[in-house]
């Protein structure tokens, strides 16, 4: 499972998005895409950025089971504790 | 959710959070911690074990909150090793650290465990004839042999386990690493034997120190687990050894299901009694329950069952 939510980006990426997942409510999509998919979107959601953020969050075989990437800046940061992600609140 | 079949098991749980110079304090109904960048709150309800190193400071009320989930607190100093812990877990029932007790206390079942203990660790089953003394041996050496292959496997020396905690700087990284690792390791063991209602203290092959029975549980998982990470991250560098083993740590529990494997591990070392030695029956809440019936050799046989054997039964 992937889900991928977007803060303030154009509606371009959201377009895109669209194509391959559904969107459950403005800005949140959840799909089960194939790892090579989930990568190339993700490559164009950081290059159109545009001064929004971005989180995409998928199954890995971890201890927490997920795991989390982001981009751009947002109210809150994921950070890497000896392989535990958590969020910070600046 | 005060309902305690409701709380979440060791099994589904996140083995460790380790954090340093940070304020650790209750944050709406769970903890954050705070430090200069802002704060991160911790799902502590799903956490087993909570490491608290240099710089940290925790408030009462964080310490309650972490009570309350069953998570296992721990203060640690140079190179992660623990110098206090404390959890109550979260079973209020003496039941499991009466039946531990009973068995540390009754010499015949006391080594029955010993051997048990000693047999998980061994892929093949052992010789029923072999004495103590010789599994100790066998023991011996299959942990020298453990410490000689890794040292071969990645290149890195080895010349013995030095336990000098008043000078770190004079032993060796890989004693260090083992010192680490190992730590990581206790703490999510003291945590399982606390949360299933087990007591540290009373140990069956590790005898009189607070944690004996947690270094006998981690003696199960030691040779496969924390010895092979510990020398795979000292032949990787020196750099920043102490968070790479923690994260190797956290990989490598993983990998192996060790929160999954730990309470079923800790019951199978303890089930060493036939059911008439168990003779731990609560006549008082369940009326039915047939009593024991006398006899001269046994004491008690159990009752409630036909002892009829398959000859008498086609005599009659």
């Amino acid at each position: 499972m992937v889900v991928i939510m977007l803060e303030k980006v154009p509606s371009s990426v959201r377009g895109e998005l669209t194509r391959w997942m559904l969107e459950l409510r403005s800005g949140v999509f959840v799909g089960n895409i194939s790892a090579l998919v989930r990568d190339k979107l993700w490559e164009v959601i950081c290059l159109k950025l545009r001064g929004g953020a971005a989180f995409l969050l998928h199954n890995a075989d971890t201890e927490q089971g997920f795991t989390i990437r982001s981009s751009g800046d947002s109210s809150r940061i994921i950070q890497d504790f000896d392989g535990l992600l958590l969020t910070r609140i600046p | 959710m005060k309902d305690l079949h409701a709380l979440p098991k060791v099994r589904d749980s996140l083995s460790y959070l380790y954090v340093e110079h940070c304020r650790v304090d209750q944050d709406d109904k769970a903890i954050a911690f705070h430090d200069g960048g802002g704060k991160v709150p911790v799902p502590c309800a799903s956490l087993v074990s909570l490491m608290l190193g240099p710089g940290t400071t925790i408030t009462h009320a964080a310490v309650r909150t972490l009570a309350e989930h069953g998570c296992l607190v721990l203060w640690t100093g140079e190179m992660g090793v623990r110098f206090y812990a404390q959890g109550m877990g979260e079973t209020r029932a003496a039941r499991n650290f009466l039946q531990q007790a009973r068995l540390v206390s009754t010499p015949e079942w006391r080594l029955r465990v010993v051997r048990r203990m000693y047999e998980m660790r061994f892929i093949e089953p052992l010789d029923e004839s072999l004495t103590l003394q010789q599994i100790r041996g066998k023991e011996g050496i299959r942990v020298r042999e453990t410490y000689a292959r890794l040292s071969r496997e990645t290149g890195v020396a080895w010349s013995g386990r030095s336990y000098r905690r008043d000078n770190w700087g004079s032993a060796d990284p890989v004693n260090r690493a083992l010192s680490a690792a190992n730590s990581c390791l206790y703490g999510v063991c003291h945590a399982a034997i606390v949360s299933a209602g087990y007591s540290p203290a009373l140990g069956f092959i590790h005898t009189g120190k607070m944690l004996s029975f947690v270094y006998d549980i981690a003696d199960l998982y030691k040779a496969d687990l924390t010895i092979p990470l510990a020398f795979h991250a000292v032949a990787e560098g020196q750099t920043n050894l102490e968070s790479r083993i923690r994260r190797a740590c956290r990989d490598v529990f993983h990998d192996a299901r060790l929160l999954q494997r730990i309470i079923p591990d800790i019951e199978r070392a303890l089930s060493v009694l036939s059911p008439s030695e168990n003779a731990e029956k609560d006549f008082d809440s369940e009326d039915a329950l047939p009593g024991g019936l006398w006899d001269p050799l046994a004491g008690e046989m159990e009752g409630g069952v036909n002892w009829a054997t398959a000859e008498e039964e086609l005599e009659q």
